[in-house]
């Protein structure tokens, strides 16, 4: 993200727009042959100038192959150059050897290092009907790495599923790594842990912007639990309600224009949404109960809540503006942190069970109540922008960390892999 | 001139915190650079020193003891050092109102605020054990430090020495993941603001 003007993506300059348009509906077909995975193989890259970079082929490789096998929409493999040994045209490929070793679709790469600069270029070919379905050429330096094989699977995602990959996005969590609880951003997968804040204080609940280049997240910096705003790389942060009592669980609206949140300014804790400034507080719930957690369906016409208004917490839905409360989860005596998909048929939330929370998904209308989690206490699900993916933290190692799994519960898999608790995790939109 | 002391002190404290070592008491005690950091702010002051006040109690607890609560030194084992003035408050399970037993400390608390400190102003800290979500016991504590407030304004403490903040399951009084170790966590801590 960072390093966005050193990244200059070029469409390949002859064959990317002609391919892009007529392999689209090729690629639909591709995907359907009975029930079963796509099979990719990702060569091991080229290396153009072997005097340098040997690792990067192997690293490049290993990337797209993680992502699309965490996609569950393709099952990939890496494969050391076995086939040609040439360059990577279609005529130079080995379709009919890729083709018996049971792939149908198949990456193939070169890159070279000079200094620090980074030249990469993929290709994804359809192996039955040896075409080129896409090709990317990435000039950077050696840091951007992993974020151009991230950006290449997300591109096999598009050409192959018609909806990009989430992989170029990030997961933003709490972390107590320095001992205190901070805001701190690393890559989907785990790489590229960064502190966000560093106030000493405690730092809960962020949340990122729509366009993912700002979070919100409550703070005790100055003595109160209050909203804080800040642009991801930069340090300033913002107040942006330090009203009386609790400012927390903000969630910004779909549209960036809101943000709803529980404030206890007027005795106990109740939703509210303010404008992305912090003004214009509007009250949405009038209840004695403990009332926390909103979110916002991708529509931005409901918000899911907690409240314990019926004795212990539960999931509710109501209308943006407050009307039409309706109660989600009639199962389990306490469910907690929802977090609507992207696509708005499900909603995530926790459950707690005997021995900890379990994460579960729910459809909005109360139906499809599904246990994704059985390993460990599970909490704080958040979805990645396709709605493909979960992330949550998990105690299961020991200590608590952040994983990712498939949104039917499979793959779980550990990503965040620094000291100290890590839980909270907010991912970012693409 | 105090102040300059308050600081020296939490400086000191860090440092023996530092060498101290316990995971559970180092993420609570780090807090307290942060909010000193603050203290330039003029309208901040107040909850600045609650925090700077805590580990200044912590290394000298004993004098403390000695010169403040000469009567009152039978505190219950349960709190060990940081107040030892006023006695914390200890709730049930996902509870929020006051069993006999808290109603009883705080009657206690009640009077030593009306007779031996008339005018020392209070902050209500609430908070959870790890059980429950961290969002909704951030509610949770709220919802206990308000019961102590309510009953203590009750019993005739004036409004203004009073205030409350929540510190959801943030704060833990003790490590440890059984019932005693909760039990200890469900608490209302009462900390001298001035």
């Amino acid at each position: 993200m960072r390093n966005i003007c050193f990244l200059i993506l070029i469409l390949l300059a002859l064959p990317a727009g002609l391919w892009a348009q007529d392999s689209t509906p090729e690629a639909v077909e591709v995907t359907a042959p009975g029930n079963r995975q796509l099979k990719l193989a990702i060569e091991t890259p080229r290396n153009l100038d072997p005097s340098s970079g040997s690792a990067v082929g192997a690293e490049l490789s290993d990337v797209i192959s993680f992502d699309l096998n965490m996609s569950g929409a393709i099952a990939a493999e890496t494969r050391p150059q076995t086939f040609s040994a040439s360059g990577n045209s279609l005529a130079e490929t080995a379709f009919p050897l890729w083709a018996a070793a049971g792939f149908d679709l198949l990456v193939r790469g070169e890159y070279s290092v000079k200094g620090d600069n980074l030249t990469v270029e993929f290709r994804l070919f359809d192996v039955l009907n040896r075409k080129m379905m896409t090709a990317r050429r990435y000039l950077g330096t050696t840091k951007d790495l992993r974020r151009f094989a991230h950006s290449f699977a997300d591109e096999i995602m598009l050409v192959v599923t018609g909806e990009k990959g989430p992989f170029t996005t990030h997961i933003a969590y709490v972390s107590k790594r320095s001992g205190n609880k901070e805001i701190v951003i690393m890559d989907w997968d785990g790489h590229n842990l960064m502190q966000l804040t560093r106030n000493g204080s405690i730092n809960l609940n962020p949340d990122f912007s729509p366009d993912g280049r700002e979070i919100i997240f409550t703070s005790y910096k100055r003595g109160n639990p209050d909203l804080f705003k800040r642009a991801l790389y930069n340090t300033i942060e913002v107040p942006i309600s330090h009203r009386k009592g609790l400012n927390i669980t903000g969630a910004w609206s779909p549209d960036g224009s809101k943000i709803a949140l529980a404030l206890s300014k007027d005795g106990n804790s109740e939703i509210y949404t303010i404008a992305r400034d912090g003004s214009h507080p509007v009250r949405l719930t009038i209840n004695p109960a403990i009332e926390v957690s909103p979110v916002w369906s991708p529509d931005g016409s409901q918000i899911a809540f907690v409240s314990d208004r019926l004795g212990k917490p539960q999931i509710f839905v109501m209308n943006a503006d407050g009307g039409s409360v309706r109660r989600l989860t009639t199962s389990g005596a306490y469910n907690v942190n929802p977090r609507w998909s992207p696509k708005g048929d499900k909603i995530a939330y926790a459950r707690q069970m005997s021995g900890g929370f379990q994460i579960f998904t729910i459809n909005p209308d109360g139906t499809g109540d599904t246990q994704l989690t059985s390993t460990g206490s599970n909490e704080n699900p958040a979805w990645s922008p396709d709605g493909r993916l979960l992330a949550f933290s998990s105690k299961r190692g020991g200590i608590e960390a952040i994983y990712v799994m498939r949104a039917d519960g499979s793959g779980q898999t550990r990503v965040s892999q620094n000291k100290g608790n890590s839980s909270q995790p907010a991912w970012s939109s693409r | 001139m105090k102040r300059e002391m308050i600081t020296l002190l939490a400086a000191l404290s860090m440092t023996a915190l530092v060498s101290g070592g316990c995971a559970n008491k180092e993420a609570v005690k780090t807090e307290e650079p942060a909010a000193a950091t603050i203290k330039a702010e003029p309208v901040k002051a107040e909850p600045v020193k609650t925090e700077a006040a805590k580990p200044v109690q912590e290394p000298s607890s004993k004098i403390e003891e000695n010169k403040i609560v000469p009567a009152k030194a039978a505190e219950p084992a349960a709190t060990p050092a940081p107040e030892t003035v006023l006695e914390t408050v200890y709730f049930d399970f996902d509870k929020s109102d006051l069993t006999q037993d808290a109603r009883n400390v705080l009657s206690k608390n009640a009077e030593t605020l009306l007779k031996s400190m008339k005018d020392a102003k209070i902050k209500i800290e609430g908070n959870c054990d790890e059980r429950g979500s961290a969002e909704y016991n951030l509610a949770l504590g709220e919802r206990r430090a308000k019961s102590a407030q309510q009953y203590l304004l009750t019993l005739g403490v004036q409004p203004d020495r009073l205030s409350i903040i929540s510190y959801g399951k943030e704060k833990p009084a003790v490590d440890g993941h059984d019932e005693a170790a909760w039990a200890k966590n469900r608490r209302d801590d009462f900390v001298i603001v001035k």
